[in-house]
């Protein structure tokens, strides 16, 4: 008789939270760049954040189409005989499309500095913005045996990051603004506060669920993803910046762009470990 | 199942007017003989390294009274599944007369959301290349053998069991040997709890070995070495 282990393939690679980064990004970057008709120290962001949206927009779409494994069918996801709306997917697809659509018309109202449909197109483009983070969180909710996937916190917490990663990108565009320096701050405590305190939640809720959320809870705190999820994610990425802010040297440039800096790192781990560990644990089944 | 307690319009069990193809298999008389992988391999032509039935196995009890237990798995071809509602193409769907959960390879995009979504890791990418097919790059899985099926031929796992551990049939004709073994015996279906309604139904589970083990966390060096050479083998 043959003796065979059967393993399983996790379904989505890290190029997925890579993804997940970008966009998160582009759609903050927008969001600030929208913020400026009606926020005068923003004005630095409006077209930096816009370009910088945009160029990211277009990285983040080409890494969605190079991770199928038929890129040439991407086309599949727009075509309104085959979407099928039961699927976050699909929302998501159209939403990504809308803001590529949205952002074209944005560029060319801000070419020809046409302020009244400028600011219009910045409201729209800054809400499908914001879709970008929710439909991807919302994308992991839906599975629901995955455990840290499967709660009502990912949308949130994917907007959460999506501010925190995008307000670091934006300090290092505020072109000597000391005023909009002080808001990207606001921005970055916050954001960063509001995501330490859904990571604890979920790290509580996880590690008393059933066997599937305790060995999933297990791999996230130890190992090499605890070291990526716990050391780089939570301790680096965030609660040294955080702290960082908070003392005198954080409300300096120099403060400000290290801690930048590990947010992003952090952001960027984050991603990378809610996303791979939960498949982790499904392979072994 | 009442039409009061049915909760999705996907559900076709006791639908009056359609069947619903179900899987019993009999563990006490599982003798673990892999025939009914080989079998499937031989149908569909399936690559190596995935597979859509397999065989694992625990070894339980203590030298010199230890016995395997086997837990043949394939897709469950679920009432409500969620790899159809996860497919943001429509490239999975379920054929109401018969409950098959089927895959349309001309129009998978490849984006895997079913396999994320699959609490049975019923699902797997095809490679690239293949030798006796242009089906390659696109998502596959147990069909329950639609095509034997829909000529009154039993799936090829069922046909070539030799112990006929695997019997199957229609849910929802109570006097099938399927909807009398359900009714007989006490069964176990996979991860209840997910509320996907599983028409795969075991007689004779043990209840410990179709969750997580806690082991997976502590892996055995061997078992950690055996992944290394898949995962080197075998990239999706």
């Amino acid at each position: 008789m043959l003796d065979y282990t059967v393993f399983h393939h996790i379904a989505w690679p890290g190029t997925y939270s890579l993804y997940f980064f970008v966009i998160g990004i582009s759609a903050a970057m927008f969001f600030f760049s929208a913020m400026s008709w009606y926020r005068e120290e923003f004005k630095p962001l409006r077209q930096s954040g816009f370009y910088l949206s945009f160029l990211l927009l277009v990285l983040g779409g080409l890494l969605l189409i190079m991770d199928l494994s038929q890129p040439a069918r991407f086309l599949n996801m727009i075509n309104p005989a085959y979407l099928k709306f039961d699927s976050p997917l699909a929302w998501g697809s159209l939403n990504l499309a809308t803001f590529g659509l949205v952002s074209v018309a944005y560029f060319f109202m801000l070419r020809n500095g046409d302020e009244v449909n400028g600011k219009r197109l910045a409201v729209i483009g800054a809400l499908l913005g914001l879709g970008l983070p929710i439909y991807t969180g919302f994308d992991l909710t839906v599975h629901q045996h995955r455990a840290v996937w499967n709660t009502p916190l990912m949308p949130i917490l994917f907007v959460a990051l999506s501010f925190l990663s995008g307000a670091a990108v934006a300090s290092f565009l505020t072109q000597g603004n000391e005023k909009l320096r002080a808001i990207l701050r606001h921005f970055m405590l916050w954001s960063g506060g509001a995501t330490a305190a859904m990571l604890v939640s979920l790290l509580g809720t996880t590690a008393y669920g059933g066997t599937g959320a305790e060995i999933t809870f297990m791999f996230m705190t130890s190992g090499t993803m605890g070291l990526i999820f716990i050391g780089l994610g939570m301790v680096l990425g965030l609660i040294v910046p955080i702290g960082l802010l908070l003392a005198p040297v954080g409300r300096q440039p120099v403060g400000m762009m290290v801690a930048g800096v590990l947010l992003l790192l952090g952001g960027m781990a984050l991603r990378y470990a809610i996303l791979i560990v939960p498949q982790i644990v499904h392979t072994y089944y | 199942m009442s039409e009061e307690l049915r909760l999705s319009a996907r559900e076709t069990r006791g639908k009056p007017g359609l069947r619903r193809y179900g899987m019993v298999i009999d563990l006490r008389r599982c003798i673990g003989c892999d025939a009914c992988m080989v079998a499937c391999k031989a149908e569909y032509d399936v690559p190596l390294g995935v597979f859509r039935t397999w065989v694992p196995y625990r070894v339980v009890g203590k030298y010199p009274t230890v016995k395997k237990q086997f837990l043949p798995r394939l897709c469950n071809h679920c009432d409500d599944p969620p790899c159809v509602r996860a497919c943001p193409v429509d490239a999975t769907y379920k054929v109401e007369d018969g409950g098959f959960v089927l895959q349309n390879y001309d129009r998978c995009i490849g984006c895997k959301a079913c396999m994320a979504s699959c609490p049975y890791n019923a699902r797997f990418m095809l490679p690239e290349h293949r030798t006796r097919t242009n089906i390659t790059s696109v998502v596959d899985k147990c069909t329950f053998c639609y095509h034997r099926v829909i000529q009154d031929l039993v799936p090829a796992c069922v046909q070539t069991c030799v112990g006929r551990a695997r019997i199957f049939g229609d849910m929802n004709d109570p006097n099938s040997e399927v909807s009398r073994l359900v009714a007989r015996h006490a069964t176990q279906v996979l991860r209840p709890e997910q509320g996907t309604k599983p028409h795969v139904f075991y007689i004779g589970a043990d209840r410990n070995m179709n969750e997580y083990g806690r082991g997976v966390y502590d892996a055995s060096e061997a078992l950690d070495e055996e992944r290394a050479v898949f995962n080197r083998n075998h990239t999706s």
